[in-house]
């Protein structure tokens, strides 16, 4: 069984899990919270469980989880009263970090104290790890009074990273500072942008919530889910 | 040698660090909250990680401090800001100010007592819980759940049983008792948290660097911190070389150079670890023990010189950005 946490709203997470259903992958949002079936045993983690589609699967029977959401959102929470939501969304998030992080499956991307969906990092913090790797950056120029997000103008390439795939057309040391960049943060699934496609190019940014919306890269991910590629 | 210091004036480990401090004539500068709106910050992070802030008429180069003590609030409750409300130009600057600032704290070279990234990992008990197992200390037996029969069966087999947040919300430990139980259908509206009861006294253990400062707790409540009409007896003690060894790799393991660690040894002198506040409001148990912890945060400070200290490098040392092979 594979698990695609996300919200209700996204679609590209339905897409996924109708591709992925002769896999039985199954969307979990935050409503699903509020059911009867989690647990997580510290000292015992083989007995914990999730509840899936209704009904409760332990955690040795999920092959994968697929995280689409850094944290649950109280606007999810609408079948809590809205005096508790913002506390439940706290103890929803803070229960998935150690769930997700006590499974021993694989789970892309691993989360991380900050987002559930890997490193939470800012624009910077990527840059800065970046410089640290060699690889060569635009900087970052940051304050209060000018808010625009100039990544998007600095950047004409994407790559995404799948576990040991790459993905998008650019020259191999970009793929390759791409990959270096993946494995040194931990991520199985990496957006990363550049300034170009050309070798010279140099690191804009990095996401770890690549667009999965293409069959290409949906194929890669399962792989990961499945253990078939490293992740 | 510049320290930076950045909350409220009112908070008390704040100002208790920053008098130290002015009694060492360390050069200080305090960004007060308080002030937001008249503060500036601009950071640039490339090759290197440059940055300035501007306070009024003061100018100050963030490549010059070598140390910082951050215990920002978030501004956006801050009274001014709050009432301004989250489309004005004063909730934007806080947001951004805040964000800005707090990026420069996890990037720089400087010694950060605590870095947000360390701290993060209190925001969800068991993940901690887990990690301060996984460095051979005894944890209570835990489990959260929505599912009310296993709650039942925890408690069964645990007989005396406690419920607490899962999130880093504070929280009243509180003890399960059978009034409890005509509420446990609510236990799947949310995960909640049951821990095995551990009876014995209750330890806080502060960790300054290499330094160990331990009390002992003696109060009958389930959460000293909420001790009803009993005023809890805080001591300070020793504990052996080898426990305070413990304590101080238990913190620099989790990459905080201030920790403070709640700690519960048992008649068979079983030692339990429960909780590392990234945090800690460590003016309380000075008031109480006398013990010189503020001092020693000031001197942690004033000694530090970017990537001297055991846990001064950038949080890109730090294992969450460490490459895994």
């Amino acid at each position: 069984m594979l698990m695609i946490l996300a919200t209700r709203q996204d679609e590209t997470a339905a897409w996924l899990a109708n591709r992925w259903q002769p896999h039985g992958a199954v969307v979990v949002s935050a409503a699903d919270l509020s059911m009867s079936g989690w647990s997580l045993d510290l000292c015992s983690p083989a007995k914990s469980s999730a509840c899936i589609g209704g009904r409760k699967v332990t955690n040795q029977n999920i092959d994968g989880v697929l995280t689409r959401m850094p944290c649950v959102h109280e606007q999810e929470l609408n079948h809590i009263v809205p005096l508790d939501r913002q506390y439940v969304a706290s103890e929803m998030t803070a229960f998935l970090l150690a769930w997700l992080s006590s499974l021993a499956c694989p789970v892309l991307n691993r989360p991380t104290p900050d987002s559930l969906g890997g490193p939470g990092w800012r624009r910077e913090g990527w840059v800065h790890l970046a410089n640290r790797l060699g690889i060569p950056v635009a900087a970052v120029r940051r304050n209060a009074a000018n808010r625009k997000n100039d990544a998007e103008d600095q950047t004409t390439c994407e790559v995404i990273v799948v576990g040991d795939q790459c993905f998008g057309e650019a020259a191999p040391p970009l793929i390759e500072n791409a990959r270096m960049l993946a494995k040194a943060a931990g991520t199985g699934l990496l957006t990363v942008h550049f300034s170009g496609a050309a070798a010279d190019s140099v690191f804009v940014s990095a996401s770890p919530w690549p667009n999965l919306a293409s069959p290409m890269i949906a194929d890669a991910v399962l792989r990961c889910l499945h253990g078939r590629s490293a992740c | 040698m510049l320290v930076l210091l950045w909350g409220l004036e009112a908070d008390s480990p704040l100002a208790e660090v920053r008098g130290q401090l002015e009694l060492l004539g360390v050069p200080t500068t305090f960004v007060d909250q308080r002030r937001l709106l008249e503060t500036e910050v601009e950071i640039v992070i490339g090759e290197t990680v440059a940055g300035c802030i501007r306070m009024g008429g003061e100018s100050i180069n963030l490549a010059e401090v070598s140390a910082a003590y951050v215990r920002p609030y978030e501004s956006v409750r801050l009274p001014e800001i709050a009432a301004a409300g989250p489309e004005s130009a004063a909730w934007q600057h806080a947001i951004h100010f805040d964000d800005i600032l707090a990026s420069w704290s996890e990037l720089t070279s400087a010694l950060v007592v605590n870095r947000f990234s360390a701290s993060a990992v209190n925001g969800s008990k068991p993940y901690q819980l887990e990690r301060i197992r996984s460095l051979g200390w005894s944890v209570p037996e835990t489990l959260i759940t929505t599912d009310a029969d296993e709650a039942k069966a925890f408690w069964k087999d645990h007989g005396e049983v406690v419920y607490k947040s899962v999130s880093g919300t504070r929280s009243r430990v509180s003890r399960l008792r059978a009034e409890h139980t005509e509420r446990f259908s609510d236990l799947s509206s949310c995960p909640t948290q049951f821990q095995q009861y551990i009876y014995g006294v209750d330890y806080r253990v502060h960790v300054v660097d290499d330094k160990v400062f331990a009390c002992v707790v003696c109060c009958s409540a389930d959460d000293y911190r909420y001790p009803a009409n009993e005023t809890p007896e805080i001591r300070g003690c020793s504990l052996t070389p080898d426990l305070e060894e413990k304590c101080r790799k238990l913190a620099a393991a989790m990459n905080l150079p201030l920790a403070g660690i709640d700690l519960r040894c048992t008649p068979q002198d079983e030692w339990f670890c429960f909780e590392v506040n990234p945090s800690p409001a460590f003016t309380y148990y000075q008031q109480m023990t006398g013990q010189p912890i503020g001092q020693a945060v000031a001197l942690l400070l004033a000694n530090a010189a970017p990537e001297s200290c055991s846990m001064t490098g950038s949080a890109l040392t730090s294992d969450l950005y460490l490459a895994k092979d």
